[in-house]
């Protein structure tokens, strides 16, 4: 032992060699999962597409040139606008349905935490649900119901985020610290009024940088709600690709990349902003 | 706002414009969304939407069909368990795939570990830190439908296609927790003579990698909540089950697709709460 290079003892003394320790048996879990989906992939057939590199090396050449044609141009300014009007829509309408669910799921309205309150167990078992469906599956099923209408697109985005927004808020909500709050009880503020004055004030700003946040995720879902044939950034992507026009694609991929990197330093500058 | 930070005004100006501009564009993307129903023949608000949304619930589940529905039959059942398993298995790929890259790049990509490296260095933290950025940008359904160009058919395409976009997320995410860290266990090496390299990976490592491993855990459950929606365009598991059926109008089979999905998120879930407990 005395002849181990240092490294290796405080290798030891760290991650103590016990057989089931939880981490290890987390990494040999993992390990086999790893080596469980490689089995799953059908190598027989090959990694590559027949003409699997000729496609790659046409892609790679074509995200040099992309296409920057007056009319492709207008089309990609107007499907940016309309993915962010239906980013902006769909997250409007998610927090109106999911701050009053979030804030049934939180219990905070009720003085004993609502603990037994069956609207507090459906709510939170709602958001579940709501969350669990991707927006895309949404939109794919809104579409096929009524038909193209950009409302599909903005009822598609708004269910799954409240459902995240709803989760989010009830925990901030259940998170604010009792200090403040049993001061206002005790000077006689009825629950309403503690909800008002202590919680409220305590959540804000977080509640505001998280809804940027999800806005900035809105977004990058609308372009891929759009798939759909509801006219976004997605849709004209996919049109480019059926017509194997790759430097027409890249055009659209590229101006989504702009729009998105803009959109995370907005939100990011105003969350560090809010929550400091 | 002003109650929230009375005393740094300057900056409160920048979160103000802000909000108002937020509001100036969800204003008029409401116009925009209710003003293009005008130009329909039916308006989304109406009797005939509510009646085709009704129409379509129940073909959803199959009434009025003469033919069992698929969710009643277990032969269908059957069938579509293997397309569940190759879902499950394109998302444990997928988000295995994007770990490793995100454990070979994520210390490259870190200021604290990067900073004062010189040009080289200053270089690598540079490109690194761009093709985080871009694998982040581009949608998983996009590097998708580039990818069943490259790749073949099955559930490789779809794996690679989440597995760069959650690269560049979970490597941003793993960066960020080794710029938060405390860096004295690595001083403390470095002064026990300990080279740069040894005292990042026994300094920094145990520290980082159990975060590392909530924030895979996480990921994983929204991984498999995409992996439906990069099946649309990957020709693999339940997703092209669930493309073909609306395609064919088999309605009763989507709803047994979205069963199946169902039962794939709340138990990718449930496993996720479970291992992250072991990682703790």
């Amino acid at each position: 032992m005395r002849s181990k290079p240092v490294e290796m003892t405080v290798l030891r003394r760290v991650g103590e060699p016990r057989l089931f320790e939880s981490r290890r048996v987390l990494t040999l879990i993992l390990t086999a999962a790893l080596a469980w989906s490689l089995l799953n992939v059908g190598w027989s057939d090959g990694v590559l597409h027949a003409g699997g590199l000729a496609a790659l090396r046409e892609m790679g050449g074509a995200l040099l040139t992309p296409d920057l044609s007056g009319e492709v141009l207008a089309k990609l300014v107007g499907s940016v606008w309309r993915t962010l009007a239906y980013a902006f829509a769909g997250l409007s309408l998610a927090l109106v349905i999911g701050f009053p669910l979030g804030l049934v799921a939180s219990g905070v309205l009720r003085s004993d935490g609502g603990g037994r309150d069956p609207f507090r167990w459906a709510a939170r078992l709602l958001l579940a649900h709501l969350r669990a469906v991707h927006e895309l599956v949404w939109a794919w099923l809104f579409v096929a119901a009524v038909g193209l209408f950009p409302m599909a697109a903005v009822l598609a985005l708004a269910l799954p985020y409240s459902g995240i927004l709803g989760r989010v808020f009830a925990e901030l909500f259940q998170d604010v610290p009792e200090g403040p709050l049993r001061a206002l009880r005790s000077a006689g503020a009825s629950e309403t009024q503690v909800f008002w004055h202590g919680r409220v004030p305590f959540v804000l700003s977080d509640a505001l940088s998280y809804t940027f946040y999800r806005l900035e995720c809105g977004i990058r879902s609308a372009t891929v709600l759009s798939f759909v044939g509801l006219g976004g950034l997605g849709f004209h992507i996919q049109v480019a690709l059926a017509d194997l026009a790759y430097s027409r694609a890249w055009t659209f991929i590229l101006g989504l990349i702009a729009m998105i990197v803009l959109v995370e330093a907005w939100s990011s500058a105003i969350r560090r902003r809010v929550t400091l | 706002m002003s109650t929230l930070r009375p005393t740094e005004s300057p900056r409160i100006g920048f979160v103000h414009v802000s909000i108002v501009a937020a509001l100036v564009m969800l204003v008029s993307s409401w116009v925009f969304v209710l003003g293009w129903d005008r130009q329909q023949s039916f308006s989304f608000f109406s009797t005939e939407t509510a009646g085709r949304a009704w129409g379509f619930i129940q073909d959803l589940a199959g009434v009025g069909r003469t033919s069992e529905p698929a969710y009643a039959q277990l032969s269908e059942w059957s069938r579509t368990a293997r397309l569940a398993y190759d879902t499950l298995a394109m998302s444990v790929l997928a988000i295995m795939l994007a770990a490793m890259g995100a454990l070979v790049t994520f210390m490259l990509g870190a200021r604290n570990v990067m900073g004062g490296g010189g040009l080289p260095a200053g270089v690598t933290f540079g490109l690194v830190r761009a093709s985080w950025a871009f694998a982040r940008a581009v949608p998983e359904l996009v590097w998708a439908l580039l990818a069943v160009f490259v790749f073949s058919p099955g559930i490789l395409p779809g794996a690679i296609a989440l597995a760069i976009h959650n690269y560049g997320v979970l490597s941003k995410l793993a960066a960020e927790v080794v710029e938060g860290m405390d860096m004295r266990p690595v001083e403390a090496l470095r002064s026990s003579g300990a080279g740069r390299g040894k005292a990042l990976v026994y300094g920094v490592l145990p520290q980082a990698l159990p975060r590392f491993m909530t924030y895979l855990l996480y990921r994983w459950e929204v991984v498999i909540r995409t992996t439906i929606v990069v099946g649309f365009v990957a020709a693999g598991g339940l997703g092209m089950e669930f493309r073909l059926a609306m395609s064919n109008f088999h309605y009763t089979t989507v709803s047994l697709v979205l069963m199946w999905y169902l039962i794939l998120v709340l138990g990718v879930d449930a496993a996720s709460a479970g291992l992250r407990r072991l990682a703790r």
